[in-house]
């Protein structure tokens, strides 16, 4: 999985994490969450397994199973890693 | 929304696990053939990709389980059995053992070729199996 797939997967993990979450707060409609459940679950589950396949470091793999954010703290590490 | 969950469902299992059925069989005939390391390649990446693309099955899966209140019948808990099962013969076998294959290529008449032959059989046995419990439903009254 490329960088790129993990940055996309990263933003669709908080993205689906947000809307959930202001349905729960507002409108609270069955159809979004039970579509949008699901799709958050993909989401998570890719970043969870690009990170193993783009790094072995354990901290970043660890970061990937942050809910929400993971992706995006874990394109952080890779970013810093790669700058450095 | 059954629905919507359903053909999301379906259609993920159709384009995601398609692929990779057809591609992990072609692997190891095109290794004993001596194909064109670019080739293998191409296939070894159509099974990974793929593969990770395929989480979006069960996921929908239990999703429309949930959904359609048949999270606890016996067919279903044997197809989400099966379907653990074929992603760990994929994933620790048949993916790594293409990625060996790819880093060495084995010599003529070696076995290595054969071995993944055998564990790509059992993943796709192990997918049509669970298509035929999700087809049939043994036990279910939700009608054909």
């Amino acid at each position: 999985m490329s960088v790129r797939a993990l940055r996309i997967a990263a933003g669709a993990e908080l993205v689906t994490l947000a809307v959930l979450l202001v349905n729960l707060a507002t409108a609270h409609w069955p159809q979004v969450s039970s579509l949008f459940g699901p799709a958050h679950g993909c989401a998570y589950l890719f970043v969870v397994i690009g990170t193993v396949r783009l790094s072995t470091a354990a901290r970043t793999r660890v970061m990937a199973l942050v809910p929400g954010i993971g992706g995006l703290l874990v394109l952080r590490r890779l970013g810093r890693r790669l700058s450095a | 929304m059954t629905k919507v969950l359903l053909s999301i469902h379906v259609l993920a299992a159709i384009v995601a696990i398609g692929p990779v059925t057809v591609a992990a069989s072609m692997f190891p005939a095109r290794v004993r053939a001596g194909a064109d390391p670019a080739a293998l390649r191409t296939l070894h990446r159509i099974c990974r990709v793929y593969a990770v693309v395929g989480i979006v099955v069960p996921v929908f899966g239990l999703a429309t389980a949930r959904s359609l209140g048949v999270l606890g019948d016996a067919w279903l808990i044997v197809s989400i059995g099966l379907t653990a099962l074929a992603a760990t013969v994929l994933g620790l076998l048949v993916l790594p053992r293409q990625q060996r294959i790819l880093a060495a290529p084995p010599d003529r008449g070696g076995r290595a070729p054969a071995r993944l032959a055998m564990y790509t059989g059992t993943f796709n046995l192990l997918w049509v199996a669970v298509t035929v419990l999700m087809i049939v439903r043994p036990g279910s009254t939700t009608g054909a």
